[in-house]
């Protein structure tokens, strides 16, 4: 199971990385963690030229806070996801959420913003990335732009970067105040691709009723979905396991999933629907003030 | 500063078992396939070379990795610690020791993999309950063991590390 | 004095150099001027093949060489299969000629200078298929809807045989009750660490054809390869270094083998040829798919009067050399009854031909006949409103009842066959669980239990071997060699061929307690088939335990009393006065008086006429060993669940196994086995399964797809040993498969249990977390 033959270059800039994609043509594919791309490559369902490697580009992982934002670059592993405390201070639900992404050793070298380019629709980072709202800065030979992760993922492992544009930096806006997230996944065994995922968020009043909430899933389309209905639903309402319930059930009636070797349509919707009430129970908890472990 | 023109094979200088080592590879070469074919370290082993099983992990920098999806040119410049590299001369290493104490293996055939991310365990968790062990080996699979008499082994090497 | 080593969990002799990942398996290994293979194969389950175009191939930088089967012609002959007559066979080519058969079907094998290249060449050859139907399911070819797959047999209906034993139609007639049930056990595969694989080395200067293998039976392969390849057997040697794992996979003959000794044949030069996991999962050899439909005819109490059992298996396209399908179908048959009380048995079975992957002996081939009857009991008990431990209590034979002989004509002795099932019943505390599952079901929660009773032939004794109707076979006759080396140290030469059982302890335990040796003595040598023993099987079947132990041993006596007598002349003393202790000959209460080993050894070898009446230098005995009656090993297995019924993900709280394998050599090792196995049952029932679609295309083929339990997945298994009659000798049972063989009737039977009182009936034995909800949905819609 050897990979087709491809060129490889590592340069040391961003410039450089756009500039080898743009000499290189369509034909190209970045290299980041590699832990996406490897194994596609292996099984041959792809056969880029050329292989951009980012890696060698200092600066693309770093961590810091730009106001209450959190700016994470696209090289941030997800190990440090896990266990980096500048990450799990601002934005506790990426700490949680770091020890789902496979195993230790794919999460010692997979990246983030890896994870966002590759748009796998059973991945935990592009859903988060829509619950929290976040962004994300891509880099042309035109320079550089931000796209909105709701304009980010269009489809089964396709998003709106153009080939010759390179993800650098991913933006999580601070999170308001009295507002809590959760995101749980079912999957065949502990570190499997989610049969189905779901996050939830939930922001309270003063009044601890509802103003605004979302839920997320993974693992029921082409790409992750995010359903901003549970806000409009919830609105004004006390956030009660019943009026939760209803609403997770009512997220999971509008989605449509698919059947294949692990699982049937019918399951993954149960799923979504059982997952969704799970989060958004804990993301209203947490807005209330309840304490994460 | 332009980048350098993509090349189909490339020189990779790095650190195996804290010796520099030097090859010339094919860029589609994999880390694994560079330290058992190009520097003779078989003890890594391919068991399915699509990053499930395990059998190839090595540390990079530490760091358990899946060296079947790790270019053998991402490793240049860095330091990987096969299995071949656990042991001190003739002393074995505690997850070694451990190991033999407990039976922990029978083929052999996922036991490189196994000691190196059981290793770097220790040194980041000196003292793992059960549940931990078993998580942090959940990414090496292991067909004849059922797994208990690894975990045995590796408890057995972290009172072994704690002893010396 | 040297403690003796046999009975205690010795440090296995394998691991200074597993552990240093100084092992050495096929792929570890590099000959000078070796070129390495690529397969081409089918991507469709069925097709003619109109031709193949390799120059393209051939023009790939690296490429050496692309073989078809008409480069075979005169180089190798068909594999021809062979079996029983009543078992349809046809003999087909290393390579395709005409016809591909499964997804996964080798056409050409693309010679290059490395694995890549190979494979760069293999994507560039160019194959004119023509498809054909695809049979992928069972029922379609029952329904003889199906072409045959071998035009020349003209069905795919393979083999059919009816038995009956006693009269069922009197036994159902006087039934409180039938109880009828489908189960059905899914397609999964043996799935070692290590894809299959060798080198073969054909050396045109001296004509020997050198393989480095991995395999089960390196004796059998090299007389399959003389075969195939024309070549004196005297010139074929097969050996094998560490191999990582096999269960049944790596055995028999393939066409992989046959393609990859012939291409070195033509070529000149050394061939390897690793699988990449995906061949493994395609076409390494799968298992466990079949079908019983069974009526049981039982009276008021739960006692089984009557059963018919009609059994259907799947055995893929290519029938596996050296093993017939006829095996599989036989021994469940013989075994059914096991050690419960069944007088009146009808068995039909029929044995298909599909596009699938060859169906192989995967540990314990026969665990179909444990799954059914095991269910069946819990079945009939479910029926009848008893506890399942109750309705096994009532059929089991009570050991008064033995010797007997089952009524497919296995003699049951030699075991106790309600002890495991007791002492497993104190063990678990059925009332406490019921009460227990009763608190939950108001939380809830589910929670089950699950019982397995498994009688294990370890190894196949005389009168099974009989009652699967091979009239044929000769007794199993196990040899081993023993040598004394001029230095006192001890060489043993086995048969067996180990892939993690640890024989090169086990055997060298029993010849160190034999000899008054410490273990690093004695060395066990195996896999050569220049350096040991013939034998056809050389490790499967649960075998070495008991018929590897008493050659050996037989050996090392052999050469103790050849010790003795050669010491009794040096040192005038008799034989009886005399004892080996510490690598010396001590005179028996006068411990100064001693000679070593060494001396003897020495001696031995200079001094014609000292160890040997005919004149023959040195000590070295033969030992034999033949299977007797009574080599049972017995276990219950039992397991506790907790079923989710928001997710239908199963936990298991507790695994518990008692057995009574006999004495066992090393008990960690033996735990090892049983615990493994026990993992391979559990991973069939909850992850594993090699995925068809109707028409034979394959689904599952890397490893995101076949799944296989991690460490997190597999609990604590608790072994508890029992030996019901320590007499001393050649006690050792095996242990190999009883594990495997467990486990998916004690973890289905478990999980039933926990959704029963909802309605839910178990008859099939993959058992994903969706299927479980779908299930349960079943009963409670409706």
């Amino acid at each position: 199971m050897k990979p087709p033959p491809f060129a490889y270059v590592a340069p040391d800039t961003v410039e450089g990385v756009v500039g080898a994609l743009v000499d290189a043509g369509e034909d190209a594919k970045i290299l980041a963690g590699g832990q996406s791309l490897l194994p596609l490559l292996a099984l041959r369902l792809g056969r880029p030229s050329v292989l951009v490697d980012m890696g060698r580009v200092p600066g693309l992982d770093t961590v810091r806070l730009d106001g209450d934002a959190l700016v994470l670059g696209a090289l941030t592993t997800h190990a440090r996801l896990g266990r980096d405390p500048e990450v799990a201070g601002p934005m506790p639900l990426l700490a949680e959420v770091a020890p789902l992404v496979a195993h230790a050793a794919v999460r010692n070298r997979g990246t983030l913003g890896g994870s966002l380019a590759h748009n796998d629709p059973a991945a935990e980072w592009p859903a988060v990335a829509l619950l929290l709202g976040a962004s994300v800065t891509a880099v042309g030979p035109a320079g550089s732009r931000t796209i909105a992760a709701g304009d980010l993922f269009e489809s089964y492992l396709t998003t709106a970067l153009a080939p010759d544009e390179v993800l650098t930096e991913v933006r999580v806006p601070g999170v308001p105040p009295r507002t809590g997230d959760a995101f749980d996944e079912v999957s065949r065994r502990h570190g499997d691709f989610a049969l189905v995922g779901a996050g939830a968020r939930v922001t309270l009043d003063a009044a601890g009723v509802v103003v605004a909430a979302a839920v997320v899933f993974i693992g029921v389309d082409g790409t992750a979905v995010l359903d901003e209905q549970p806000g409009l639903d919830l609105a004004g309402r006390a956030p009660t396991p019943e009026a939760l319930d209803e609403v997770a059930r009512a997220a999971a009636d509008r989605l449509d999933p698919h059947d294949d070797l692990h699982a049937t349509a019918a399951y993954r919707r149960r799923l979504a629907a059982t997952l969704a009430c799970r989060t958004l129970v804990t993301a209203a908890g947490r807005a209330a003030g309840e304490a994460r472990p | 500063m332009s980048a350098p023109d993509p090349a189909y094979e490339l020189d990779v200088e790095l650190s195996v078992n804290g010796e520099a080592r030097r090859a010339r590879v094919e860029a589609r070469r994999s880390l694994a396939e560079l330290l058992r074919d190009d520097l003779g370290l078989t003890g890594t082993h391919l068991g399915c070379e699509h990053g499930v099983c395990g059998s190839c992990t090595v540390l990079l920098d530490g760091e358990p990795v899946r060296s079947c999806l790790t270019l053998a040119v991402q490793a240049t410049g860095r330091a990987v610690t096969t299995v071949e590299g656990l042991a001190v001369g003739d002393d074995l290493h505690p997850v070694q020791q451990g190991c033999l104490e407990c039976h922990s293996f029978q083929c052999g055939f996922c036991t490189p993999g196994v000691l190196v991310t059981a290793a770097a365990l220790l040194d980041e968790v000196p003292d793992p309950d059960e549940a931990t062990i078993r998580e942090a080996l959940s990414g090496n699979l292991c067909r004849c063991t059922g797994y208990e008499s690894i975990v045995e082994g590796v408890l057995r090497a972290a009172e072994l590390r704690r002893e010396a | 004095m040297v403690a003796r080593l046999t009975g205690s969990s010795v440090r296995r002799v394998e691991d200074p150099r597993i552990l240093t990942g100084r092992g050495r398996y096929v792929d570890d290994v590099t000959l000078p001027g070796m070129l390495h293979a690529a397969f081409v194969r089918s991507p469709f389950p069925h097709a003619r093949v109109q031709g193949i175009d390799v120059s393209e191939a051939l023009r790939m930088p690296g490429v050496r060489a692309v073989l078809t089967a008409s480069d075979l012609d005169g180089v190798a002959t068909d594999l021809t299969p062979v079996g029983p007559p009543d078992l349809l066979l046809a003999p087909f080519p290393a390579l395709a000629r005409d016809t591909v058969r499964l997804v996964g079907d080798p056409v050409a094998v693309v010679l290059a200078d490395s694995r890549a290249r190979a494979e760069d060449g293999a994507e560039l050859v160019e194959v004119d298929y023509d498809p054909l139907p695809g049979v992928g399911d069972m029922d379609d070819v029952l329904a003889g809807t199906t072409a045959a797959i071998f035009p020349e047999l003209g069905t795919n209906v393979v083999h059919r045989a009816t038995h009956r034993y006693g009269d069922t139609d009197a036994a159902f007639a006087a039934a409180e009750r039938v109880i009828r049930a489908r189960f059905e056990q899914h397609r999964h595969a043996n799935v070692p660490m290590e894809c299959r694989g060798m080198i073969a080395h054909h050396d045109p200067a001296t004509g020997v054809l050198d393989v480095l293998a991995a395999h089960q039976s390196p004796h059998a392969l090299r007389l399959h390869l003389a075969d195939v390849l024309g070549l004196p057997a005297h010139a074929v040697r097969v050996h094998c270094g560490d191999i990582g794992g096999s269960f049944g996979q790596k055995f028999g003959l393939t066409n992989e083998d046959v393609a990859i000794c012939a291409a070195s044949v033509v070529l000149g030069r050394p061939v390897k040829w690793i699988e990449d996991r995906s061949e493994n999962l395609m076409v390494g050899g799968q298992a466990r798919e079949e079908r019983v439909d069974v009526e049981a005819a039982v009276d008021a109490e739960g006692r089984l009067l009557g059963v018919r059992l009609r059994l259907v298996l799947d055995q893929g396209a290519y029938p596996k050399i050296g093993y017939p399908a006829t095996g599989y179908v036989s021994i469940v048959r013989a075994l059914f009854p096991a050690a419960y009380r069944l007088e009146h048995l009808d068995v039909e079975s029929v044995v298909v031909c599909t596009n699938k992957a060859t169906y192989v002996p995967y540990r314990g081939p026969w665990e179909i006949e444990t799954w059914v009857r095991e269910r069946l009991l819990d079945r009939v008990a479910r029926e009848l409103g008893l506890e399942p431990a109750v309705v096994r209590e009532r059929n089991l034979l009570r050991p008064d009842e033995l010797p007997c002989e089952s009524t497919t004509g296995v003699e049951l002795q030699g075991f106790d066959p309600r002890r495991t099932f007791d002492d497993a019943l104190a063990l678990l505390d059925v009332p406490a669980f019921r009460a227990r599952q009763a608190a939950a079901r108001a939380d809830g929660r589910l929670l089950g239990l699950g019982l397995v009773n498994v009688l294990e032939p370890a190894p196949v004794t005389p009168s099974l071997i009989r009652a699967m109707g091979i009239m044929a076979a000769p007794r199993t006759v196990q040899e081993a060699r023993a040598r004394l080396e001029l230095d006192g140290s001890v060489t043993v030469f086995t048969s067996q061929m180990p892939h993690g059982q640890g024989h090169e302890t086990t055997l060298a335990q029993l010849a160190a307690d034999e000899l008054g040796l410490t273990l690093d003595r004695v060395r066990v040598v195996h896999g050569d088939t220049q350096l040991t023993p013939f034998n056809m099987v050389g490790t499967g079947g649960s075998r070495a335990a008991t018929l590897a132990s008493g050659a050996v041993v037989g050996a090392a006596v052999a050469v103790r009393d050849r010790v003795l007598a050669v010491a009794a002349e040096l040192m005038e003393i008799a034989p009886a006065d005399l004892e080996l202790v510490d690598g010396h000959v001590v005179a028996r209460g006068a411990p100064e008086v001693r000679r070593s080993l060494a001396e003897i050894g020495r001696l031995a070898t200079m001094r014609p006429g000292l160890a040997n009446a005919d004149g023959r230098p040195g000590i070295e005995e033969v030992g034999t060993y033949l299977s007797e009656e009574g080599t049972w090993s017995v276990a219950t297995h039992a397991c506790e669940v907790d079923v989710d019924p928001e997710t239908g993900l199963v936990h298991i709280d507790r695994y518990v196994v008692v057995g009574d394998c006999g004495a066992v050599i090393n008990p960690a090792i033996v735990d090892g086995q049983v615990r493994g196995g026990v993992a391979q049952g559990i991973g069939a029932v909850l992850l594993e399964r090699s995925a068809y679609d109707r028409d034979a295309q394959f689904l599952s083929s890397t490893f995101m797809d076949h799944l296989l339990p991690t460490a997190v997945d597999i609990p604590r298994i608790e072994v508890h040993h029992i030996h019901h009659d320590p007499t001393g000798g050649i006690d050792y049972r095996g242990v190999g498969e009883g594990g495997a063989i467990g486990a998916p009737a004690a973890l289905t039977g478990a999980i039933e249990d926990a959704l029963a009182h909802l309605g839910v009936r178990i008859t099939e034995q993959h058992l994903p977390p969706g299927r479980i909800l779908e299930l349960i949905d079943d009963v409670t819609a409706g």
